[in-house]
Order: structure tokens, then C-alpha cells, then sequence
């Protein structure tokens, strides 16, 4: 793509998802959210490639059906409570509509459907945009209005963990299993917003740089399949060594860092009193665990069968720049020691 | 305490700088040096109290046996790893030293972990080298199917646990061993607290294992290659005893009516699984059965909650440990010339390696619990207590010792006596080195004769 239209599209996402960030009016939250989805538009369909316009499509009917229904709340919101300001909601009705718009805008269960066949017609940086960046302006909303409905969240994160579980069971295509995944995380996120909002943050974070790493692993290695990953040992040996602890991460095991936001949700979920629902959430992760655990066997953990000329391809020095990658998977796999420092960093 | 703990952090460094030349020499040396070292933790100036207390670790007569027995158990793995590894390419040889050396570090830290947080940390942390163990270095297709059941019977089990540690956390404020005693959670008798004891239980059951949810253990244990097989067979298995016993101290007095049905299970799994191993053609998997069935013999030790149930379990967890282990490196000798873990295949061996078969007579004796050794002072003690508790235990206990005996001279006799096969006059002669590596797992269990108060724990 032309480097100024990219810079241009790069600087209007950014702005949109600033505006949402600084306002405290309904209206400037709304119009950040349209220019954010405007802004990535072009740079998901830029391939002109059909399923590339599908799931563009796709995409902005969703957001869009979103944001009207959020601007339709927060009119409500206006009308009955006269004012525009985004803490004070204090009624259930706007208060219940923008929480179920913003889970269309991110993707939860049961407003998930739109999730695993957009990033599908994506590649895989522009989905990697959408799984992260596209999260953090309706976060910001739904951090800071005051849920009505302590059910609603709870369904909507338990169902989100569930449906991410099974969904990606059946997937051998690497952007459904990683919708799932997001769909699965932000189950997690919302599942504790209403009691420790910090805790969403920090998971939400926790989230970007693992699912980062794992997206870019796989860019590295230009896979989309679970099969096309079996040659990644002999292209890049240390990062396929590397991926199997990415993907545990993500998975929630000990002692990586994908740990900490679970332990600290399931804390706090038990001093909330919700442990049977503590439960729930825990052993629905098992099942993400599964197809983690696939790909890892797959990339890693076997070795597929190959002639020599496969075997062994010439490792010429490679000019993708992977320092991030560095970077990310130490912090996914290091972090864990340092969850006091984090959790007094995101308290304050 | 760190004296063994960071030197074991080092030799991940040393396995990746050491020239390869001197590589398996050196990993092993280390490692024999803090073997070595960590005997010191067997002298216990307390007969019940903690010492080498700091802030996060410590450790008491129940822990110091079995992180002797952890480091014990490294060199070893390494002495069992060097010949299969050999054919390696030089970065795998180091990853694999690496992923025993990580192994062994998780275990010392779940030791002695003084806070139960940290010690389920690590526990869930030992899943994932042996994991990368099994499924990467496994010889057969169903190391796969294996490592998938190892992982999620285990992860199954112990995410209630880990939600069961924080209901109690929430309610008492401290999950520290030092202060567990004093802290019993008060009995209320709601439903609630029934599934929180469960809850608790759960993880060490799955991982002793407990008879109904034993499935994953032959599968593992087969597919393991020789260190993974020995590591698990020796070491995290007790894992599950020794939480067990740690976090019986909270679980009064539900125990009392809650863990009926589960010493039954036990027994019944030390019977039922002593016959499966009668009908086995599968070597390790003989062997990974019969652990099943002393296992089940230590959880029922446990759930009695008496002194000698205690100091039994814990005699019969390392002397188990160390049987098991030894086993499992000379069933690694039959299949590194076969190929084969099938018992019929490679039987007679005595005509051929006779002093092989000498570590054979030893190993199987110590399996079925011959005097003077500790693996029959830990069941004797066990027998007994549940004798006291119940009579008609005896009749299960006394059978599935009887089942026992048989088929460890089953398995002695089937691979050892009769004519040898006409296939196997061409076997490599035994290495000096797998002599050593029996000798390293038979002479402390020998000496243990002398000085099992080593191993009592501290209820005796």
C-alpha cells in the first residue's frame, strides 16, 4: 500500500481509539469508535482479494450495528437522565444496552459469530491489529460505566470462556483458533470487570503480548494451517522451540505468565463467593488448552515426515525484523515472579 | 537451601556452554555434587520442626527425604539418558539435559515450598518439561495421546485444587504450612464444604493416582523415554502423596466420613491393578501398573491419618521411588538391545547377562516387599494401621501382597529363567555404566535397611 495512505489509516486508528480514550461525553466515545472502525476498513480489505472484502464486510456491519446501538443507549441514557457524561449511568436500560453493544464491538459470546470469519479472511498482521488494538477503546468504555446487571457480565464472560473452549476444537486454520482464543480471553476479561477492574487491564495486557508473540511466530514462519507449521522446526528452530511455551502461556499454565490473570480472576471471583463459577471459567480453559496443546505437537513437539532438501533448507540471514517477537515471548514466558510489582503497577 | 538451589539453576547455564565433548561428563558431575550435598538435609537436628526456614522456603522431616531423593535422582537420569542420546544432534542433547535440570529444580522448590500457593506453582510447573519429555523424546506414535492424557488428568484435578486454595485463603488469611496447624477450617457440614474437600483432594489423588483416575500413568510411563519414565515413576508421583499429607493437616474432621470411599478405592486399585500386571506382555507396562498398586497402598497409608499410616506412606513413597526407578532402567537395558518392551521377547537373559540379572533379583525382591527392606517396613506399617482400623482391610491388604509377590517373581522369572530365545545370543553385553546406574538405585535402598529413621518423617 502507498506509505501515505498507510500512515494516514495507521494515525486515524490511533486518533479514534485516543478520542474514546479522553472523552467523557457519549458522543465523542461514539465518534472515536466509527473513526477507529473506518480506519481499519481499507487496511483489511487492501489484498482486493474476495474473501478479504467478506470479511471487511463483515466486519462493519457489525461494528456498525455496535455503534448505533451504543449511540442509541447513550441517547436513551441522555434522555432520561439529561446528561451525557459516561460515569454517570445510573439507569439499567442504557446501561444494559451499551454493555451488550460493546460486546458485539469485541466480540464476546453470544455476539461472537462475526469473530472467526473475519480474522480468517485477514492477514495475519491486520488480524493481529484487530485482536489487539480494536480491543482497547471499548475496554476503556467498559471500564469505566457502572454495570447494573452483575448476571449479565458473568453470563456474558462465562459463555465467551465456554463457546472460545469449544469452538476452536474443531479448527485446523490458525486465525479461527486464534479468534477463538481472543474470544476465550475475553471471556476471562469480563468475567471479573465488574469487581476489579484493574484486573481486566491486566489481563488485557497480559492478552496483547502473548497473542502478539504467537502472531507473529506465525508470520515469521508464513503459516495459516496447523499443517503448514509441521516445516517451521527447519526454517526456525529457535522459534519453534519457543512457541510450545507461547502457546502453554496463552493456556494459563504455571509457571508461565499467562498464569497470573488467571489466578489473580480466580481469586478474586472466590472472595466474591462465586467459586462454583471460579470453577466453571477454570475448567473451560482446559479446553483451549486442547488445540494449544495441537499445534504445539504439531510445530514442535513432532517432527513431520519430509525428503532432505526440506530437511535441511539454507538458513540465509533473514531480513524480518524480529526483536518484538524477542521481547514479547520473554515477557510471556518470564513474567510470572513479578506479579506483586504488576499488580500494585495496575492498582494505583 | 540455596546451595543446592542455585547451583542447579547454574547447570542450565553450564549445559549450554559446556564444550560438547565433555558435556555428558560434566552435567553429571555437577549433578552428583549436589547430590551429594543435599544429604546434608537428611540430618535433622528437630525430630518435628521446620528448619533452613527463609521467607519462601523450608523444609521438614516429610520434605527432606524426598529432595534427597530428587537430587538423588538426577545423575541418575542422566547415567540412563546417555546412550539413547547419543545419536542426537548436539542442541537436543543439551535440551533434554536442560528439561532434567529444570525438572529437578521445579521439584526442589515444591519441596520445599513453604506456602501452598507456591508449592501448587510448582507442581503444575513439573507438568511441562516432563510434557516436552514424553511427547518429543518418546519412542512410539501414542506418546501424543499420552502426554495429552498426563497433562489433562492432571490439569483437571488440580484447577479445583487451585480454586479450593483460595476459597481457604479468602476465609483464613494464610495458606503458609508454618501456620496451617492452627488454622482449621471450622465445620459447618453444608454440601458446599463436602466439594471443598474434594476439591482439595483431587489433584493428589489424580497424581498418586488414585485407582479410578489412573489411566494416564501406564500410558505415560510407557511412552516416557528412560529418564521421563524414572523421574515420574521416582518422584512425581510423590508429588501427590507429599501434598496429600500437607493438606490433610486443614481437612479435619470431614476426613473422618469423607475418605471411606476412598481408602476402599485405593485397596481395590492395589488388588485390581496387581492382576493386570499378571496379564501384561508389556514390560514398562507391568511396571508402571505395579506402581499404580503401591501407590494406592501409600493413599490409603495417608487417608487413615495415624502416625504409622504416615510414617509408613512416606517409608514406602522412597523405597517405592527408588524400586520403581530401578526397574524402569533395567526394563530401558531390554528394550536398548531389543527395541521391544515385550516381555516375551527378550527372556532367559540370565543365560546371557548374568550380572544383569543379579539388579533383576534385587529390583524384583525389593517390589514385592521382602524384609529387611523399607519397601516392606512402609507396607507392614500401612497393613497395620489400616488393620486397626478396620479388620476386614486385612483381606485386602493381605491379597493384594500376596498379588504382588506374584507377579514380581512373574516378571523376574519370565525375563530372567528358562531358555533363552534363538533370536538373542547376538545382545550387546551390559555396559559398566548401566551396572553402576543399578548399583546408584539398589545400595541406598540397602542402606536404608540400617537407618530408616532417615525416611520416617516425623509422626514415628
Amino acid at each position: 500500500m502507498n506509505p501515505y495512505i498507510l500512515t494516514i489509516l495507521l494515525f486515524a486508528m490511533g486518533l479514534g481509539t485516543t478520542i474514546t480514550f479522553a472523552s467523557s461525553h457519549w458522543l465523542l466515545a461514539w465518534m472515536g469508535l466509527e473513526i477507529n472502525t473506518l480506519a481499519i476498513l481499507p487496511l483489511m480489505c487492501q489484498s482486493h482479494h474476495p474473501r478479504a472484502v467478506e470479511a471487511t464486510i463483515k466486519y462493519f456491519l457489525t461494528q456498525a450495528t455496535a455503534a448505533a446501538m451504543l449511540l442509541f443507549a447513550s441517547i436513551t441514557n441522555a434522555w432520561i437522565t439529561g446528561q451525557w457524561n459516561l460515569e454517570f449511568m445510573s439507569y439499567s436500560l442504557p446501561t444494559t444496552l451499551v454493555t451488550v453493544a460493546l460486546a458485539l464491538k469485541i466480540g464476546l459470546a453470544p455476539l461472537h459469530a462475526w469473530m472467526p470469519e473475519v480474522l480468517q479472511g485477514l492477514d495475519l498482521t491486520t488480524g493481529l491489529i484487530l485482536s489487539t488494538w480494536q480491543k482497547l477503546a471499548p475496554f476503556c468504555l467498559l471500564l469505566q460505566i457502572n454495570p447494573s446487571n452483575t448476571s449479565l457480565l458473568l453470563i456474558l464472560g462465562l459463555a465467551s470462556t465456554l463457546v472460545g473452549g469449544w469452538g476452536g476444537l474443531n479448527q485446523n486454520q490458525l486465525r479461527k483458533i486464534l479468534a477463538y482464543s481472543s474470544i476465550a480471553h475475553l471471556g476471562w476479561m469480563i468475567l471479573v470487570l465488574q469487581f476489579f477492574p484493574s484486573l481486566t487491564l491486566l489481563t488485557l495486557l497480559m492478552y496483547f503480548v502473548m497473542t502478539f508473540s504467537l502472531f507473529i511466530s506465525f508470520k515469521v514462519n508464513n503459516s495459516t494451517t496447523i499443517n503448514s507449521l509441521s516445516m517451521s522446526w527447519s526454517k526456525t528452530p529457535i522459534i519453534s522451540s519457543m512457541v510450545p511455551f507461547i502457546l502453554l502461556s496463552l493456556g494459563g499454565l504455571p509457571p508461565l505468565s499467562g498464569f497470573m490473570p488467571k489466578w489473580l480472576i480466580l481469586q478474586e471471583l472466590t472472595k466474591q463467593s462465586l467459586a462454583p463459577l471460579a470453577t466453571l471459567a477454570a475448567l473451560s480453559a482446559l479446553l483451549s488448552l486442547y488445540f494449544y496443546l495441537r499445534i504445539s505437537y504439531a510445530m514442535t513437539l513432532t517432527m513431520s515426515p519430509n525428503t532432505l532438501l526440506n530437511a535441511l533448507p539454507w538458513r540465509l540471514p533473514s531480513n524480518q525484523h524480529t526483536l518484538p517477537l524477542a521481547i514479547t515471548t520473554s515477557l510471556t514466558i518470564c513474567l510470572l515472579p513479578l506479579t506483586p510489582a504488576i499488580t500494585a503497577l495496575l492498582t494505583l | 537451601m540455596l546451595k543446592i538451589l542455585i547451583p542447579s539453576m547454574f547447570m542450565l547455564l553450564t549445559t549450554w556452554t559446556s564444550p560438547f565433548k565433555q558435556l555428558w561428563s560434566t552435567i553429571l558431575m555437577y549433578s552428583f555434587l549436589v547430590a551429594t550435598l543435599s544429604l546434608t538435609w537428611l540430618a535433622m537436628p528437630t525430630d518435628t520442626g521446620w528448619f533452613y526456614i527463609n521467607n519462601y522456603m523450608a523444609y521438614d522431616p516429610l520434605s527432606s527425604p524426598l529432595l534427597v531423593l530428587t537430587c538423588w535422582l538426577l545423575p541418575l537420569m542422566i547415567i540412563a539418558s546417555q546412550n539413547h542420546l547419543a545419536v542426537e544432534p548436539e542442541n537436543r542433547q543439551r535440551t533434554y539435559i536442560s528439561l532434567l535440570i529444570s525438572l529437578q529444580i521445579f521439584l526442589i522448590l515444591a519441596f520445599s515450598a513453604t506456602e501452598m500457593i507456591m508449592f501448587y506453582v510448582m507442581f503444575e510447573a513439573t507438568l511441562i518439561p516432563t510434557l516436552i519429555i514424553i511427547t518429543r523424546w518418546g519412542n512410539q506414535m501414542e506418546r501424543l495421546n499420552a502426554g495429552t492424557y498426563f497433562l489433562f488428568y492432571t490439569l483437571a484435578g488440580s484447577l479445583p485444587l487451585l480454586v479450593a486454595l483460595l476459597i481457604y485463603h479468602s476465609s483464613m488469611g494464610s495458606l503458609s504450612y508454618l501456620s496451617l496447624t492452627s488454622l482449621p477450617l471450622t465445620c459447618s457440614n453444608l454440601y458446599a464444604d463436602k466439594l471443598w474437600w474434594m476439591a482439595c483432594l483431587l489433584a493428589f489423588l489424580v497424581k498418586m493416582p488414585l485407582y479410578g483416575v489412573h489411566l494416564w500413568l501406564p500410558k505415560a510411563h510407557v511412552e516416557a523415554p528412560i529418564a521421563g519414565s524414572m523421574v515420574l515413576a521416582a518422584v512425581l508421583l510423590k508429588l501427590g502423596g507429599y501434598g496429600m499429607m500437607r493438606i490433610m493437616i486443614i481437612l479435619d474432621p470431614l476426613t473422618k466420613e469423607l475418605s471411606y470411599p476412598f481408602i476402599i478405592l485405593a485397596l481395590w486399585g492395589v488388588i485390581m491393578t496387581g492382576s493386570i500386571c499378571l496379564r501384561q506382555t508389556d514390560l514398562k507396562s507391568l511396571i508402571a501398573y505395579s506402581s499404580v498398586s503401591h501407590m494406592g497402598l501409600v493413599a490409603a497409608g495417608i487417608l487413615i491419618q495415624t502416625p504409622w499410616g504416615f510414617t509408613g506412606a512416606l517409608i514406602l513413597m522412597i523405597a517405592h521411588g527408588l524400586t520403581s526407578s530401578a526397574l524402569f532402567c533395567l526394563a530401558n537395558t531390554n528394550y536398548e538391545r531389543t527395541h521391544s518392551r515385550t516381555i516375551i521377547l527378550a527372556r532367559g537373559l540370565q543365560m546371557v547377562l548374568p550380572l544383569m540379572a543379579t539388579w533383576w533379583f534385587l529390583a524384583s525382591l525389593a517390589n514385592l516387599a521382602l524384609p529387611p527392606l523399607p519397601n516392606l517396613m512402609g507396607e507392614i506399617m500401612i497393613i497395620t494401621s489400616l488393620f486397626n482400623w478396620s479388620f476386614y482391610t486385612l483381606i485386602l491388604t493381605g491379597l493384594g501382597t500376596l498379588i504382588t509377590a506374584s507377579y514380581s517373581l512373574y516378571m523376574f522369572l519370565l525375563t530372567q529363567r528358562g531358555p533363552i530365545p534363538h533370536h538373542l545370543i547376538l545382545l550387546e553385553p551390559s555396559h559398566t555404566r548401566e551396572h553402576l546406574l543399578l548399583a546408584l538405585h539398589l545400595l541406598p535402598l540397602l542402606l536404608l535397611i540400617a537407618k530408616p529413621e532417615l525416611v520416617w518423617g516425623w509422626t514415628a
